[in-house]
């Protein structure tokens, strides 16, 4: 029981990370984003390049930190990649999204966001083959805090967590107490408004796009450090994702927080009752309950 | 002798000719057979070529009464409604009385209650091994018109068993692949295991593309296995296996064949492997084996190391034998011949040119065959079911390595003691 809520909530944090870059994306420039859950899978891969390149440039960088599989090099190369995955998430609103939010209607950008998540998937199936992969191949030994009732915990997971925590905090921070973040929520909120008081959409658009691709770059180092590396993991995660983004209500960054441990615990506790089998299904089931009572998500409101 | 008319006296004629070692006399006359394989995938194309060539050489012999065999392929992509359609072409159009795949259970399934059972055609298929067949079989759905030459998933489950008795664990957790073959595996394999006295401690469904396995794995874990038993493919075997290792699971596993991969020795990394044992089935070590590797071997310049390939040249031997010994082309009347080319009392025949020969001489004189193979002496149930020897095998650093051989007895006593 305590073992599932904890695995629950580092699933659930992993998730939260996901689900904000998204819930924002969604709230700004009100479409549904298929791609998004891709960004993660980029953010994992670019992270595990340069974490080959620094480790063979700097073999200092390549020995552990303590009893945790990160590295120095992996730690650079995971600042790089929330700033690298930003620039594709940007370059695809450039070259895609951009243009038929000019000309088309939402349900164009929602298919067109699933064309995007196609190539970007397959361009890594390309380049990194299909099979999974490691930033360390070494596994990492769980530590047992307690045997009974039994407790597990991979030093890695406890860091993520954290890790997790503290990005999250300090996106709240800056959301709710910059002039950055007050501009994002005008925008949000009502754009012509926010325009006609100075405040620049394009801007503000590509600032929503890096904030996004930030995230989810460092929920798929996170989720690769926690698991593993597969051209896939995105398509795995993107149920879970909309299930975090929609019981949390659209556009509300902490019901995306919220939201991502609910599906998180969630798929964890269920095990407890129902036949894994059925685990599949549970997204949906999230889904379907949060809508049936509140229409608009936890922490939604209607528009 | 077997007299079923004035016109069958001249083909007894040339098979003696053929006897005595003049070239093979022309053929006039041609029979048809039917084929249904996948030949539109890279590892179906070998398995219609092994057919062509196993019927390629039973002409060489003399073909089926005299009679030039043209064996008539159609591709099933892989696909039930695609083979389906072709089996009814060639049933209804061709009226072949015999039909030889498919490759996969689900495309034989369908083409066996729906094509052949109706229409009187006998059916043999190289490797469908869904035990849902010998379920139809049972209920006496098949009308004795289907056969199998692969060994069946119950096959498989009790070497899982054996493997696992003889490394003596007492508490197995069984996670297993959510689809038709996993779900097949570990219920048979849950059910062998309670019969020799070992626990199994859970069984669990593994799903393809979660983001996370480590809730599945928890709940095993917590049983405290002494042992695991895998049935999964090797991308989820690997993410199920690193979680399990990491969390201080045991490393004893024993594995089924789909793990027999260097992407999850790879993904896993071999010195977490050391104690596992995987199972597969293997081709029996005698001589008929050997001689169809040899024949395999002259004919293509390259091993038979693809799926089915000895199951296939036997479903064709056996089943133009049969024709053989039939008194007429009707599939039930083929059906009934193939008990007597494959009697374990009867003559051994070894399926090249000579031995052909031989066979259809001794079918001549009523006399029944023992069919020994690339699969070994073939031997069907009355479901129409073969069993098969089995090896189990180590991950080692070039891929992988055999340590033990199960011979035929050893899989069929095994599976007799635990049927009682």
């Amino acid at each position: 029981m305590i073992q599932s809520l904890f695995d629950g909530i580092l699933v659930g944090a992993i998730l939260s990370l996901g689900a904000i870059g998204l819930t924002m994306m969604m709230h700004i420039l009100r479409f549904a984003n298929f791609s998004h859950a891709e960004l993660l899978t980029v953010g994992a891969y670019v992270a595990l390049v340069f974490d080959a390149v620094f480790s063979a440039l700097v073999p200092a960088f390549a020995t552990k930190w303590g009893s945790l599989s990160l590295t120095a090099a992996l730690a650079v190369a995971t600042l790089l990649s929330i700033a690298i995955t930003g620039a594709t998430a940007v370059a695809a609103d450039r070259l895609i999204f951009k243009r038929l939010r000019e000309n088309a209607g939402p349900l164009t950008m929602v298919f067109a966001s699933f064309g995007v998540a196609l190539v970007m998937r397959n361009v890594i199936s390309l380049l990194f083959g299909l099979q999974t992969m490691h930033y360390s191949n070494d596994i990492a030994f769980a530590m047992v805090i307690s045997l009974d009732p039994l407790l597990l915990i991979k030093p890695d997971q406890f860091f993520v967590l954290i890790l997790a925590l503290t990005a999250m905090a300090a996106l709240h921070l800056v959301m709710t107490r910059t002039p950055l973040g007050f501009a994002l929520r005008a925008i949000s909120e009502n754009p012509p408004l926010a325009q006609a008081n100075g405040i620049n959409l394009k801007r503000m658009v590509t600032i929503t796009w890096m904030i996004g691709g930030g995230l989810a770059a460092l929920a798929g180092v996170f989720y690769a450090l926690t698991n593993q590396i597969s051209p896939i993991m995105g398509r795995d995660l993107v149920l879970s994702l909309f299930a975090a983004t929609i019981v949390g209500g659209i556009g509300s960054v902490p019901g995306a927080f919220i939201g991502g441990f609910v599906v998180g615990l969630a798929s964890s506790l269920a095990l407890l009752v129902i036949p894994s089998g059925y685990n599949p299904a549970l997204p949906f089931m999230i889904i379907l309950i949060t809508l049936y009572f509140r229409p608009f998500g936890l922490f939604g409101e209607e528009r | 002798m077997n007299r079923t008319g004035f016109f069958a006296l001249p083909a007894l004629a040339v098979g003696t000719l053929i006897m005595a070692g003049s070239p093979a006399a022309a053929q006039d006359c041609t029979t048809k057979i039917g084929a249904v394989l996948p030949t539109s995938v890279d590892w179906g194309r070998p398995i219609a070529e092994t057919a062509q060539y196993a019927v390629d050489l039973f002409n060489e012999a003399g073909g089926v009464k005299g009679c030039k065999v043209e064996m008539i392929l159609r591709d099933t992509q892989v696909d039930p409604k695609v083979g389906v359609d072709a089996a009814k072409a060639l049933v209804d159009l061709e009226k072949v009385p015999l039909l030889l795949g498919a490759v996969s259970s689900g495309v034989s399934m369908p083409i066996l209650t729906s094509v052949t059972v109706p229409s009187n055609v006998m059916q043999m298929s190289c490797c469908s091994s869904s035990t849902a067949f010998t379920g139809v079989a049972e209920e006496g759905k098949t009308k004795g018109l289907w056969f199998r030459t692969f060994a069946t998933t119950r096959n498989q489950a009790a070497v899982a068993a054996m493997l696992i008795r003889d490394k003596g664990y007492k508490n197995v957790a069984i996670l297993y692949k959510n689809d038709d073959w996993g779900q097949d595996i570990g219920k048979l394999v849950a059910a062998d295991l309670e019969k020799i006295g070992v626990k199994v401690t859970a069984n669990v469904a593994i799903n393809d593309g979660q983001p996370s396995f480590r809730a599945e794995v928890t709940e095993v874990l917590k049983t405290k296995p002494e042992a695991l038993y895998l049935a999964i493919y090797p991308a989820e075997g690997a993410a199920v296996v690193r979680e399990w290792v990491s969390l201080g699971g045991t490393q004893k596993m024993v594995v089924a064949n789909s793990l027999r991969s260097d992407e999850f020795r790879d993904a896993v990394g071999l010195k977490y492997l050391g104690d596992v044992v995987g199972h597969d089935s293997a081709p029996p070590r005698t001589d008929a084996a050997t001689s169809f590797v040899d024949l395999y071997k002259a004919k293509f310049n390259s091993e038979p190391n693809g799926p089915g390939l000895p199951n296939i040249f036997d479903a064709v031997m056996i089943s133009l034998l049969a024709m053989e010994a039939a008194p007429e082309l009707k599939g039930d009347q083929i059906a009934a011949q193939v008990a007597k080319v494959t009697d374990p009392a009867g003559m051994a025949v070894f399926p090249n040119v000579d031995g052909l020969k031989a066979a259809k001489a001794a079918l001549a004189e009523g006399k029944s065959l023992s069919y020994t193979g690339g699969t070994g002496a073939v031997k069907f149930d009355k479901n129409g079911d073969v069993s098969a020897p089995a090896v189990g095998w180590t991950f080692s650093e070039g891929g992988t390595s055999e340590q033990t051989y199960f011979t035929l007895s050893d899989v069929d006593g095994f599976i007799a003691s635990i049927s009682k």
